[in-house]
């Protein structure tokens, strides 16, 4: 990654990092749909693209509105080529835009992974650092709600394997906006994984914790910070998107028999926050993570090595709750058994407290 | 007082939908025009906005079906 140097075109203006939300409230949608549309009022170079992104304002409500304000010419429904038109927005990112590309869901990544690996990754190294691709590439994930092994994965974990991208992923209304508002004002490419189950759809089964106060002006949630967004000392959990919802939900729940569960929110995989995680565990002396993506080769391993290597005396036990390594399920009650479920953070959340 | 009301989503006049996010909770202050529900109707949703400033008074809850034109909240 490039972060020590990128000032190259970075907007010389700073903006405010963490603001006090406020009492405005706004769903997951509404948020980041915010942050893009102030950024676009300031920077004629951001645009959308993507497919069903204009009149249909994102499947998922990603761009709801955009088209209306900004017109055709900035909100760009784009023929069904994730490689055109990922390679359309790497061309536009090259040339000086800040394009924002929506890939409908992250499944479909298979069709068009040269563009993101070898192209939209790489440039900047293989220019010796001359060129810059100041693009985001959002992408809907996550399952839930029976829509099978090609429309439900995160995959997460596959992008921060290969170097050369950023990657965001907010879990709240809060994070959602400052985390888009620091990915287009990014001189990096940054993919930004929205889980359809934090968005705060009308349609979607909804955690509360999808409804938030964002404050209205702009600003960044700065990429590769995590939050403690519930302090324990029994057991750490860390986790992203969904997970925090589910497990802050546990962590409540498990007040009332005595255990006290500090809640890590990594809010982008890549950087990952290791001091964030490696302080709590030497606090709580447990881990749990908690990760919707596939068990093996992935986040959860990362998690447990940032620990492993730097403080392996401060770890007496450690689980995980991730998704075994099978496709997602379409069959309801199959799916629920191997999503990181509520139920299952509870129970590895009790094996560790025997440790 | 104001009322805030079902928004008119069909040409039925007896058609119902459902009140699908409250952004407000009861006693809070709002102000002219700050979003404080989503509501559906044969799978078109629609934001409601304040109609007036003050303190706000949910009548529906998130979920429930209600008639357009029928009072979801009040406004003092």
């Amino acid at each position: 990654m490039a972060s020590e140097t990128s000032a190259a075109t970075t907007p010389a203006h700073d903006l405010p990092q963490e603001p006090d939300p406020g009492t405005r409230r706004l769903s997951t949608a509404k948020a980041m749909v915010e942050a893009i549309a102030q950024q676009m009022r300031v920077d004629d170079s951001v645009f959308v693209l993507g497919e069903d992104v204009g009149a249909y304002g994102g499947i998922f409500s990603s761009t709801t509105g955009l088209l209306d304000e900004f017109g055709a010419k900035r909100v760009l429904d784009t023929p069904i080529s994730e490689t055109a038109f990922i390679g359309l927005g790497i061309g536009a990112a090259v040339e000086g835009m800040r394009p924002i590309v929506e890939l409908m869901f992250v499944d479909f990544f298979g069709v068009c992974m040269d563009q993101i690996y070898n192209h939209m990754a790489k440039i900047h190294f293989e220019s010796g650092g001359n060129v810059r691709v100041p693009m985001v590439l959002t992408s809907a994930v996550g399952g839930g709600y029976s829509d099978g092994a090609q429309h439900s994965q995160c995959l997460w974990g596959t992008f921060a394997h290969l170097p050369g991208m950023r990657i965001a992923v907010p879990s709240t209304p809060y994070d959602a906006k400052g985390l888009m508002t620091a990915a287009i004002r990014s001189d990096d490419p940054v993919i930004y994984l929205f889980h359809k189950g934090v968005m705060g759809l009308p349609w979607m089964k909804k955690n509360r914790r999808s409804i938030g106060a964002v404050p209205e002006e702009p600003y960044e949630v700065p990429l590769g910070k995590a939050k403690v967004c519930r302090e324990g000392s029994d057991v750490t959990v860390v986790t992203l998107s969904l997970g925090v919802h589910h497990s802050l939900d546990v962590a409540e729940k498990l007040v009332d028999d005595g255990i006290s569960v500090e809640v890590v929110d990594l809010r982008s995989v890549v950087p990952l926050d290791r001091d964030t995680v490696v302080a709590s565990v030497r606090k709580t002396g447990r881990l749990v993570v908690v990760d919707e993506d596939y068990q093996s080769f992935g986040l959860s391993g990362e998690v447990i090595t940032s620990v492993v290597e730097r403080n392996p005396a401060s770890l007496r036990a450690v689980e995980r709750v991730a998704v075994p390594d099978v496709p997602i399920p379409y069959s309801r009650d199959l799916e629920y058994a191997v999503l990181p479920t509520p139920a299952r953070i509870e129970e590895a959340v009790r094996r560790v407290m025997q440790g | 007082m104001t009322d805030v009301t079902f928004p008119a989503m069909s040409e039925d006049a007896d058609a119902t939908g459902v009140v699908s996010t409250w952004f407000v909770e009861s006693g809070e202050t709002v102000k002219v025009d700050q979003l404080v529900a989503e509501v559906a109707m044969d799978k078109v949703d629609t934001e409601v906005l304040a109609p007036a400033a003050g303190t706000i008074t949910v009548v529906a809850g998130e979920g429930e079906e209600v008639a357009q034109g029928a009072v979801i909240a009040r406004i003092e």
